[in-house]
């Protein structure tokens, strides 16, 4: 069981995420902004981060730099869950240094295939 | 039933902030607000709240809303949103024809505004309100990375009047959140130019924002005064990265043809999506 910590200010969009995650046996944790969002990471210490884009006090962008440099924080897996367009979404995976991105609305095998990948992928 | 329109000041920020929230929730580019961003972006844009509108059915249903900047017979419209189950309801079109009677009121002779490029219901909206094309910009971010491009060149940085007296020389168009009042709204605002060694020169203005933990850059308007363009682009942006190497950068409306613009691509900045900015030629 992983530890997973999603960052998104959308109540219906935490709704979905939250059944998916928690049907495959992890531990759910979320926040509805940047900062709270960074101050949960730290403290929890999840193993994988999904991040919102567009959040009300900083964008995802900027959070995910915060993030990345916590040292305890460095290493976490973050995945992009966005309504940008795959090319900006694939370009803001690349020059921010993340693990993945799901463009909005995606479905409920694209979330668990993804998050398996990288969680998977952290294991081996 | 009738859609009336009322003051955004009768409505405290949070209540803004909510409604622009709920109208902004299906964007491609939502860009989501807190009460304290708005509250900065009414300060820094100068968002006049009295002629700035909420719609709202007559039995009390809020329908979406807009503000109006004013600025020495100059008015901007910004934050036009209508609830995605109010839409087609004429909503926009009744709040665009408030925005501008209250533009008019204020004594604007022009009325600009920026729509995300694509967004077909509303430039649509815009044509159809009178308001013309006239030039796209660039929003474009840059992650933090090692330097890898040799510094040159003797460097001063700028502080806040000195960073605005450079920005009063600049000879291009600015849109209205890199205008010069803008800039001088914000405490945040900075600089540097830079002279290279074949006499080339240059400045680079921004504003430098204090988050709770971190900062982060954003509005930069840069010129070359002398030499290329390109040349001394990479080196001003290489000094501004090297001096915090930890910023996240977020570059808004930077013209199509700006002439820095491969400067900004060797250093790895890319596009997030474009604005067309539209004017009101009529008032």
């Amino acid at each position: 069981m992983a530890k997973i910590l999603y960052i998104e200010d959308i109540q219906d969009n935490i709704t979905f995420v939250e059944k998916v995650v928690k049907s495959r046996g992890h531990e759910f944790l979320f926040a509805k902004n940047a900062e709270s969002g960074l101050e949960l990471a730290v403290t929890s210490q999840p193993d994988l981060i999904l991040l919102d884009l567009g959040l009300p006090d900083a964008d995802g962008q900027t959070l995910s730099v915060w993030l990345k440099g916590n040292p305890t924080l460095a290493s976490t897996p973050i995945i992009v869950l966005t309504a940008w367009t795959q090319e900006v979404a694939r370009q803001t995976v690349e020059a921010y240094n993340l693990n993945g991105y799901l463009c909005k609305p995606f479905s409920l095998k694209e979330l668990v295939d993804m998050i398996d990948s990288v969680l998977g992928t952290q294991a081996s | 039933m009738t859609i009336e329109i009322i003051p955004a000041d009768h409505f405290t920020i949070q209540e803004l902030t909510d409604l622009y929230n709920q109208t902004r929730v299906d964007y491609l580019v939502p860009m989501p607000m807190n009460a304290d961003r708005l509250n900065e972006y009414i300060h820094d844009f100068d968002v006049d709240l009295h002629h700035s509108c909420v719609a709202r059915y007559n039995d009390g249903q809020v329908l979406g809303l807009s503000m109006l900047g004013f600025r020495q017979q100059t008015a901007w419209i910004t934050r036009l949103g209508v609830l995605p189950v109010t839409r087609r309801t004429g909503a926009g079109s009744v709040l665009m024809n408030s925005m501008l009677a209250n533009a008019a009121a204020l004594g604007a002779k022009e009325i600009h505004l920026e729509v995300i490029k694509n967004n077909a219901p509303a430039y649509n909206l815009f044509l159809k309100t009178g308001f013309i094309e006239r030039d796209t910009y660039l929003v474009m971010r840059h992650a933090p990375r090692p330097m890898t491009i040799p510094l040159q060149g003797e460097i001063t940085w700028l502080n806040f009047d000195k960073a605005l007296e450079k920005l009063e020389t600049y000879p291009h168009h600015l849109t209205w959140i890199n205008a010069i009042e803008s800039m001088r709204n914000s405490p945040n605002t900075e600089g540097l130019h830079v002279r290279l060694a074949d006499g080339s020169s240059g400045w680079l203005i921004y504003r430098n924002t204090k988050f709770t933990l971190r900062s982060t850059l954003s509005h930069l308007i840069m010129h070359t005064t002398q030499g290329n363009a390109e040349e001394v682009g990479i080196q001003l942006l290489s000094h501004l990265h090297t001096h915090y190497p930890h910023h996240d950068t977020y570059a808004e409306n930077i013209h199509e043809a700006d002439p820095h613009l491969p400067a900004f691509h060797a250093l790895g900045y890319f596009t997030n999506f474009s604005r067309v900015e539209m004017r009101h030629p009529q008032l």
